[in-house]
């Protein structure tokens, strides 16, 4: 086995992690060895799909709005489980990331006299999401790299899949990851480490998410005891397209697309007046579902999907063009169909993960409910600030992994010239050896189990019991359930037995990945016992501020999950009734 | 098709229409007009309603959109979007996996269903799922924005994820190889160390004076939307190496630096926002650069997402000629 000696290791290589490694390449000055460790090529991660825009106050008088009203809609948004310090850091910091987006060459759409353009998004009051057409994340993506191209001092290792972090105490010391192309084991050992892995997504069939959104480094820190924060909150995405959940941006409804139901009827009249389909999606989710229940929906013949449609006939075609030209693309060539000419079938798909890695508020993973962790930050989807409490806005999330991304790399680098240390070598070395072994095992697996059955038993449980809407019933035949699957893991088989390129293997350490965060899910979604944003119960359809305004903290232990629950940091905005 | 109150007018008519028939016919032969007459008129308003009834039943409830799609208050859970025998078309799927062992391509055929939006992705993904796990595909986004799944569909290279099966099958059977224009892994699978060093030899990132004014990034840089329009289309590249593989010229002389980075360097130059000025140009002026290029355009064609990296080089080639003319 191999042991790599960095400063800075950077696990994930989305918007979060290459904001990090280029900050933390800045702070240190060529001082610093960065490594960005990725399971994938690191210009393809799922930050990519983002689309429809980034938050920002850029033009307070243009646009008539302040950072104040943006804090505001997004505690709001939040059903007010949002920390209201860190959102109030998101809110200022979230313009100069997109200024500073600008100049490392992302397109933005622009206005007269060269100002960068805004559009109206789920949950905000006026326009204020900047947008490079609808391929935002992928031209953030694109700059990032093309940035980290000209940064000497940052290493890439590409298609590097990381199986455990090695913790000792208060301290992660390093990762041990196995290289994709000839399965060689490789140990990296750092004075400081970033963990900016994404989101989860995967736990669902039906989802949005890229194929590697499987919360990797999620479960990777639960599995080292760290404390996973307010995991049962799951944003739905109300468009994704049907059959496959491809998502169809929100800024199709931003730019003035309708939502229809079988009768033709613009059915968010009835469930948000004053927002209609800009509503925030947690709510446009529950209207489409609702509607599909009490019959207002169609069928999809081949899958078995209920769907109603999404409706941009009335929209200019120039207009579609020049904003939303992916979505056109994407319909005609998924399933022929031209968005200008008739209505797009789509339905509620799991979307992101609002909980996550508990940090505080400087991105610092955290050893319990209190204390933070030496030399160890998450940023982006897999952690939990939290600035979305229990609903994201659309577009706060590529402002939240700027700003964190940015705060995580620096304090690594800071970290990594001032005091660090690296763990010696003797005791780093017999952690690496035992986790390699591990890999070993599960590379040798001969059970009777294929890992995709597993998968699918997975799949059908969460569409069913933790979808939109949940009854305590549903979720504890589900945590049940994903109990058992995770007992029948340890009775899998690896088919392919080569060494290189191995997708199946990397595919079996991913399903581990999903269980054990499907267990998080299941396990605090059950002892939530209220209605709180994206966590809907039948039993109990009411926000219950008395007892619920507080996070679920779950720490593992040896008998299953250790929950508590810690404070939500309230500043200026009291909770008050959400209507919108 | 489910019966309703129109098709019980149908039914009716179907069965009235004969037999007036019979007794138009049995009083024409018996000679008396009368009831001949009045059959003609009973025959000619059945027919009308037949006529309506298979209207509203066309229209109504078969060509409309959703119809034979009954909707049940309710949820139903099945939301795999597997293609299934019912719904699907036998497809062969003959896949040209590379052994990283023999170093020889292993010809493998397999039998699954297609539907009219199953993607060459998608099913390559449900063979492994289901039928062969030890096949090795690249892929991450599956909305061709990732750029992973390159690979050449019945002799075109193209991404498995954007292509249609049904369209795109002969005879019923689409022939799966990976790109041959980069070095192979596994299976579908290519090593793409060689093209990200192509990209990272011809800078491309913004290049600013003022370094420390860059960072800091306290204004945008003011662009006009003509200003934007003129590198944008050069911006959709997402990596994914069709081009290099389809680039005649890369394939018989490796040095030359190819279309991708060739259209990233007319990409930075054409950003008003970028201050490398005629440097970027001069560094892309060798016999591997931009002169390397013959035209024969087949990177455009092969280019998933209309960049065009043609016409980028045809537009470097012409900026160095047009500084030419200007010292002359």
């Amino acid at each position: 086995m191999e042991v790599l000696d960095y400063d800075v290791v950077i696990l994930g290589s989305g918007i979060a992690g290459l904001t990090a490694a280029i900050h933390a390449s800045r702070l240190g000055k060529g001082n610093l060895k960065i490594a960005v460790v990725s399971k994938l090529h690191v210009m393809r991660s799922h930050s990519v799909a983002a689309e429809g825009g980034i938050s920002g106050v850029l033009y307070p008088q243009a646009n008539q709005d302040s950072k104040e009203l943006h804090a505001y809609d997004t505690v709001k948004g939040s059903d007010y489980l949002a920390d209201q310090d860190a959102v109030e850091r998101l809110v200022n910091g979230a313009p100069d990331e997109i200024k500073f987006f600008d100049h490392l060459g992302v397109p933005w759409n622009r206005r007269e006299k060269g100002m960068i353009d805004q559009r109206p998004f789920g949950g905000m009051s006026v326009p204020r999401t900047a947008f490079a057409a609808d391929k935002t994340g992928f031209f953030m993506m694109r700059s990032l790299y093309d940035e980290l191209t000209s940064h000497k001092d940052i290493d890439i290792f590409n298609e590097h899949f990381a199986t455990n972090l090695i913790r000792k105490g208060n301290r992660i010391y390093g990762i041990v990851a196995f290289d994709l192309s000839n399965e060689n084991v490789k140990a990296f050992r750092s004075k400081s480490i970033v963990i900016a892995t994404g989101g989860a997504s995967r736990i669902y069939s039906f989802t949005t998410n890229s194929y590697s959104n499987t919360g990797d480094g999620t479960a990777m820190a639960f599995r080292a005891g760290l404390p996973i924060k307010d995991m049962e909150f799951v944003q739905f995405h109300p468009t994704a397209l049907i059959p496959s959940g491809i998502l169809i941006t929100e800024a199709a409804r931003g730019e003035g697309g309708y939502l229809k139901n079988s009768e033709g009827e613009r059915f968010m009249e009835k469930y948000a007046k004053s927002k209609m389909e800009l509503a925030p999606r947690d709510i446009v989710s529950r209207a489409i579902i609702s509607e599909i229940k009490a019959g207002r929906g169609m069928r999809d013949h081949e899958s078995g999907l209920y769907y109603v449609y999404l409706d941009l006939r009335h929209l200019d075609p120039e207009k579609i063009d020049e904003k939303l030209p992916m979505i056109k693309e994407i319909t005609i060539k998924m399933i022929n169909l031209d968005p200008s000419k008739s209505q797009i079938p789509i339905r509620p798909a799991a979307h992101f993960t609002m909980g996550g890695i508990h940090t505080n508020i400087d991105g610092a993973v955290m050893l319990d409910a209190s204390r933070p962790m030496v030399g160890t930050w998450a940023a982006g989807e897999c952690a939990c600030v939290s600035v979305h409490g229990s609903n994201r806005l659309g577009s706060n999330s590529l402002s939240q992994c700027s700003v964190w991304g940015r705060i995580a790399g620096r304090s690594a680098a800071d970290f990594a010239l001032k005091s660090g240390n690296a763990a010696d070598s003797g005791s780093f070395f017999a952690a690496a050896e035992e986790e390699e072994s591990d890999i070993h095992k599960i590379i040798d697996a001969r059970g009777s189990t294929s890992p995709y059955e597993l998968r699918d038993s997975l799949y059908e449980l969460m569409e069913e019991h933790m979808y939109v809407y949940r009854n305590i019933r549903g979720m504890a035949i589900a945590r049940k359930g994903i109990s058992a699957l995770r007992n029948k893991f340890k009775d899998i088989y690896i088919e392919d037995k080569g060494k290189a390129f191995n997708t199946n293997l990397r595919e079996a350490f991913e399903i581990h990945n999903l269980l054990d965060i499907a267990w998080i899910v299941s396990e605090g979604a059950f002892r939530r016992h209220e209605s709180r944003g994206a966590h809907v119960v039948a039993e109990y359809p009411k926000r219950d501020d008395a007892r619920w305004l507080k996070h679920t903290i779950a720490i593992k232990s040896a008998a299953g999950i250790k929950f508590s629950y810690s404070k939500v940091k309230i500043t200026k905005w009291q909770p008050e009734e959400r209507k919108y | 098709m489910r019966a309703s109150r129109y098709t019980i007018f149908a039914y009716a008519s179907m069965i009235g229409v004969p037999v007036l028939m019979l007794i138009l016919a049995a009083a024409t032969i018996a000679g008396k007009a009368a009831y001949s007459g009045a059959a003609s008129i009973l025959l000619a308003i059945a027919l009308i309603v037949f006529g309506i009834s298979g209207v509203v039943e066309i229209f109504w409830h078969g060509a409309y959109p959703g119809s034979q799609r009954k909707i049940i208050a309710g949820e139903d859970i099945r939301t795999r979007a597997r293609p299934v025998k019912k719904y699907g078309k036998e497809i062969s799927f003959v896949l040209l996996r590379f052994n990283s062992l023999t170093k020889r391509f292993d010809r493998h055929t397999y039998t699954t269903y297609a539907n009219d939006r199953t993607t060459v992705l998608g099913a390559i993904l449900d063979i492994k799922d289901y039928q062969d796990s030890t096949i090795s595909v690249r892929c991450n986004c599956r909305m061709g924005i990732c750029g992973s799944c390159g690979m050449v569909v019945n002799g075109k290279p193209v991404l498995a994820c954007e292509t249609n099966v049904l369209a795109s099958a002969k005879y019923d059977t689409i022939e799966v190889s990976p790109m041959l224009g980069h070095p192979l892994l596994k299976d579908m699978v290519t090593d793409f160390d060689d093209f990200f060093e192509r990209h990272r030899s011809v800078d491309p990132s913004l290049y600013r004076k003022d370094q420390k004014e860059k960072y800091a990034a306290r204004e945008e840089y003011a662009q006009s939307k003509a200003e934007l329009s003129k590198f944008l289309p050069y911006s959709y590249c997402i990596m994914c190496g069709l081009c290099l593989d389809a680039c005649p010229v890369v394939n018989s002389n490796p040095n030359f630096i190819g279309p991708q980075a060739l259209s990233q360097v007319y990409r930075y130059h054409a950003d008003s926002r970028d201050q490398k000025g005629k440097r970027r140009l001069f560094e892309a002026d060798t016999m591997d650069g931009v002169w390397g290029c013959e035209f024969s355009g087949s990177c455009s064609k092969a280019c998933p997402k209309g960049v065009d990296p043609a016409s980028a080089i045809q537009m470097l080639k012409g900026e160095l000629m047009k500084d030419i003319a200007d010292k002359k």
